[in-house]
């Protein structure tokens, strides 16, 4: 508490304004002793410790005020060095003149009081103090005659009588007091002209020595403070040899004028001569003084400097440091007024300012949120949306995607943001066929635009509508394009199946009906005819039945495979394992083992898969079935059956992939081989890899075939597997071996 | 003096030198004795009830301050006395304070030394400074205190010193008294049990 005390007091202006006043007061203090006034002289060791106390307290504030600053531009704080400059100007300001008004004062005390003094003032004091003495000396020899006289008259008195005879002689002479004293100091009469003085003036230590001499004692004695007296003292004869000796003390006053004159001649040279003595300390004093008063003003001029640096540097310093923290981005700094001045005026501005740019910048935060809120619902949007949508900017680069794009197209398009659609094409030369298109487009400037393409991959024939739209360029949009597209793959095929589906079920129904009757009236007719003809036309109609019932036969066969695949039963899922099916079907196979070699390459680790058993087998049937078929007229026949577990883009499945060595597929017929009636076998209903395809796709995979570069044609099946955690982490990766074996 | 102080310096070496200042300390005993006051002893004695003090002080006057005296300075020496009551765990209590006075002067028409008694006002002058000295340092019979005033059960002690009154010298000279050994006039306290 006692600290904060001390350092409001040192830091607010009472310091200056106390210090002023001790400044005040020692000036005062030097003029009155230099006029040698006695109130000063009573304070003045009080004064001086005072001030010496001031110097000292200021010595301790600028000492502590020059380490802060020091700290200061060490540290290299804000304003520290402005504050240096000007503490160091108004040091030098201050100081000069003061300095140079010092020296001149010292000159100038100096000669002046080594002027007081003069060699003839001084001779002629000391010759009026010898012609004081002289003249009274005159008066002193008569009055030594008058006492020795006395003492004659004396002598002859006998102790009874000779106090009566000293009051007569004193009366008699007029001297102020006379006494008789033994040669030891007792007194034996006195008689003195002031009845109210009791005691006697005593012996002077120089008396007996001058009587013991046999002199008379004469003297001038100050009686008191202004009267002078004149002592003389002799000796009184002894009347008899064993008597012993008196001595006779008389006192006379010097006559009024002559005392007043002897004090003035007194007074005068004692104060010179005190003067004349006092002349080396009155100096020292004075320029003691006078340097207290310079060090006074120098230092309280320097610590003022430090305080108005102080002062005026604070707004300053304000500034300075609300200037940073606006440059770092902190625009709530309000700064204090330091007055109505011009920089009060400049805070204000910056106040103002900053107060401008913290509404300014708050706005735009606002702005950038909302637009950041925007952002995120359009992107909820798109990301909800089940149709693939990429934008564009002006310059054609990719600038918006969403999640049903990279699942249509089977890409991470995070990397192709920021990329012309050209670039993009070379990255992946799966897309030329979309950049191509996409780029024609946007070159042409077409405003509206729909278009169909089918796409070839991994994954099979793709067939994706595309539909663009430029954007308008407004104040918040830059214009650019927006493509949004849709895989319409399996909408074809659900539309084409269906259509299917219609045409097998009415096939069925209005096929199925008559070709009973067809039958049976073709075996009626050959049963009803046959032996009645003749030979040659019963060969003829046994011919001619035998095709009708044959092809009825056909036919039937055909109605009841539309049949099937129009109305499938339900399926019955249930864990399989995929290996041991292929194998038991393989087994099936192998009593015609000359024609065919079945190859079986099988992932030791595969996944079960949760499928339905009958159908499945049926598959592996079609699939084999259909490879037998084409390559038919080829000997001997090479199928390959291999089973592999694949992890791709986070999903799992069972790859089953079944490679004939046939002639393969042409390129055409690549994209509609999965439809029913497309083949290019000479045998088989035409169905048969359609049901493939409609059972894969019933458990919920897919299917694609390939043609290999040499002869033969491999058709893959990627089944979902049971989700199993166990095996997923067993299995390895055998890709290269089992294809190469299959392969061979 | 002076032409012995010539012939000092006129020794080359420093040994010499200081060898010098050795023989001149033995050969003038008298610059070696320092200025300054002492008290030689205190007496005290009952009269009439009432305690009276003998003491006997050496007061040695410094160069500087027989010089000031006789150019018309005015010097007051200071006699002070204290009677204190002597307590075991706490700080003695002063019970009585005695200051007496006396103002030397030179009278330079008379060219005598008067001394004032600053408490009874007598006056008295002395041609030589000795003598006015040796007037002061015998104090014979100063009443100090009533002893109806003193407790009977209570032990007490006197201290007494003397010194040079530096403030009462003209204000020029003080700054300088305070820090120079010339006027550092003073004595020790002395103490003395009160006896009975």
């Amino acid at each position: 508490m006692a600290i904060t005390a001390l350092k409001r007091f040192t830091s607010g202006s009472t310091p200056v304004v106390l210090l002023i006043a001790l400044l005040l007061a020692s000036l005062y203090l030097l003029s009155g002793s230099t006029q040698n006034s006695v109130l000063f002289d009573r304070f003045y060791s009080l004064l001086l410790g005072i001030n010496i106390l001031a110097i000292l307290l200021l010595f301790v504030l600028i000492g502590k005020n020059i380490y802060s600053l020091f700290r200061q531009y060490r540290s290299r704080a804000t304003g520290s060095r402005l504050t240096t400059r000007l503490v160091i100007m108004f040091i030098i300001l201050s100081v000069t003149p003061v300095s140079v008004v010092y020296y001149f004062s010292l000159q100038f005390l100096q000669r002046g009081i080594d002027s007081w003094f003069d060699i003839r003032v001084e001779k002629a004091l000391g010759d009026a103090i010898e012609l004081s003495q002289a003249s009274l000396g005159i008066r002193m020899q008569e009055l030594l005659r008058e006492t020795q006289l006395m003492a004659e008259k004396l002598q002859a008195s006998p102790d009874e009588l000779v106090a009566l005879a000293l009051n007569d002689q004193r009366s008699l002479t007029g001297a102020a007091e006379m006494t008789i004293f033994t040669t030891a100091g007792k007194i034996i009469a006195s008689s003195s002209k002031d009845m109210e003085k009791l005691i006697p003036q005593q012996l002077a230590d120089t008396t007996y020595m001058s009587i013991n001499q046999g002199q008379p004692d004469i003297a001038l004695a100050p009686l008191s403070e202004k009267a002078l007296a004149i002592r003389i003292a002799v000796e009184l004869q002894a009347q008899s040899p064993l008597a012993e000796k008196r001595i006779l003390q008389a006192l006379f006053e010097v006559p009024e004028r002559i005392n007043i004159l002897a004090d003035s001649v007194q007074t005068a040279f004692g104060d010179y001569n005190e003067l004349a003595y006092l002349r080396i300390p009155l100096k020292y004093s004075f320029i003691l003084t006078l340097s207290l008063v310079l060090l006074l003003s120098i230092l309280t001029a320097i610590w003022a400097a430090f305080y108005y640096s102080h002062r005026m540097m604070a707004p300053i310093t304000d500034l300075v440091e609300g200037t940073r923290a606006v440059a770092d981005g902190d625009y709530d700094k309000r700064l204090p007024l330091p007055g109505r001045d011009e920089l009060g005026f400049l805070v204000h501005s910056f106040n103002e300012m900053t107060d401008k740019i913290a509404r300014a910048t708050n706005t735009a935060r606002i702005n950038r949120l909302e637009a950041e809120q925007q952002n995120a619902y359009l992107e909820v949007v798109l990301a909800h949306l089940n149709s693939g949508v990429l934008t564009f900017d002006e310059q054609l680069c990719l600038h918006t995607t969403n999640a049903t794009a990279e699942q249509i197209l089977n890409l991470k398009l995070q990397a192709y943001h920021g990329k012309t659609i050209q670039q993009m094409a070379n990255l992946n030369p799966r897309l030329q066929q979309i950049s191509d298109m996409i780029d024609q487009h946007l070159t042409n400037n077409d405003h509206e635009w729909r278009e169909e393409i089918t796409l070839f991959g991994e994954t099979g024939r793709q067939i994706i509508m595309l539909r663009g739209t430029t954007l308008p360029h407004t104040v918040t949009l830059q214009g650019g394009h927006v493509v949004v597209f849709d895989d319409i793959t399996n909408l074809l095929q659900a539309q084409r199946n269906a259509a299917w589906g219609e045409v097998a079920r009415r096939l069925a129904h209005e096929i199925k009906n008559p070709l009973t009757p067809i039958q049976l009236s073709a075996e009626r007719l050959r049963h009803k005819y046959l032996q009645q003809m003749d030979a040659e036309d019963a060969e003829l109609l046994d011919r001619s039945t035998h095709t009708i019932v044959q092809q009825v036969e056909t036919l039937k066969q055909m109605v009841k495979a539309f049949s099937d695949y129009a109305r499938m039963p339900k399926l019955q899922l249930e864990p399989l394992d995929l290996n041991r099916l292929i194998a038991e079907t393989r087994d099936l196979y192998s009593h015609d083992e000359e024609q065919v070699i079945i190859q079986l390459s099988l992932e030791e680790n595969l996944p079960l898969i949760e499928a339905d058993t009958g159908r499945m087998r049926q598959l592996l049937h079609n699939l084999i079935k259909n490879a037998l078929e084409v390559v038919a007229k080829k000997a001997p026949l090479q199928i390959s059956l291999s089973t592999r577990f694949v992890e791709q883009h986070g999903s799992q499945y069972a790859e089953v992939r079944v490679i004939d060595n046939g002639p393969g597929i042409p390129e055409d017929m690549l994209g509609q081989l999965f439809e029913p009636y497309v083949t290019s076998k000479p045998k088989g209903t035409g169905l048969g890899l359609a049901i493939v395809k409609k059972i894969v796709e019933e458990h919920g995979g897919i299917i694609h075939a390939e043609s290999l570069p040499n002869s033969g044609a491999s058709i893959i099946l990627h089944l979902p597997v049971l989700n199993n955690p166990t095996v997923r982490t067993e299995q390895t990766e055998p890709e290269t071996g089992t294809k190469s074996d299959a392969v061979a | 003096m002076h032409s012995f102080a010539n012939q000092i310096n006129n020794l080359s070496t420093r040994h010499h030198r200081i060898g010098g200042l050795i023989l001149a300390v033995l050969l003038f005993p008298g610059l070696a004795q320092a200025a300054g006051f002492t008290v030689r002893s205190v007496e005290t004695r009952m009269q009439d009830e009432v305690y009276l003090v003998d003491t006997n002080l050496q007061l040695d006057f410094s160069e500087e301050a027989q010089k000031a005296l006789q150019s018309g300075i005015p010097i007051i020496i200071l006699l002070d006395i204290e009677v204190e009551k002597l307590r075991s765990w706490w700080w003695n209590k002063t019970v009585a304070t005695l200051q007496q006075g006396y103002l030397l002067l030179y009278h330079a028409l008379t060219e005598k030394y008067i001394v004032n008694n600053l408490n009874s006002g007598a006056q008295s002058d002395y041609t030589s400074l000795g003598a006015t000295l040796s007037a002061i340092e015998k104090v014979i019979g100063l009443p100090l205190i009533d002893s109806g005033l003193l407790d009977k059960e209570e032990r007490y002690r006197l201290k007494l010193r003397v010194h040079l009154d530096i403030e009462s010298l003209p204000a020029p000279m003080r700054p300088l008294a305070y820090v120079s050994s010339d006027w550092q006039l003073a004595s020790d306290w002395y103490t003395w049990p009160l006896q009975r």
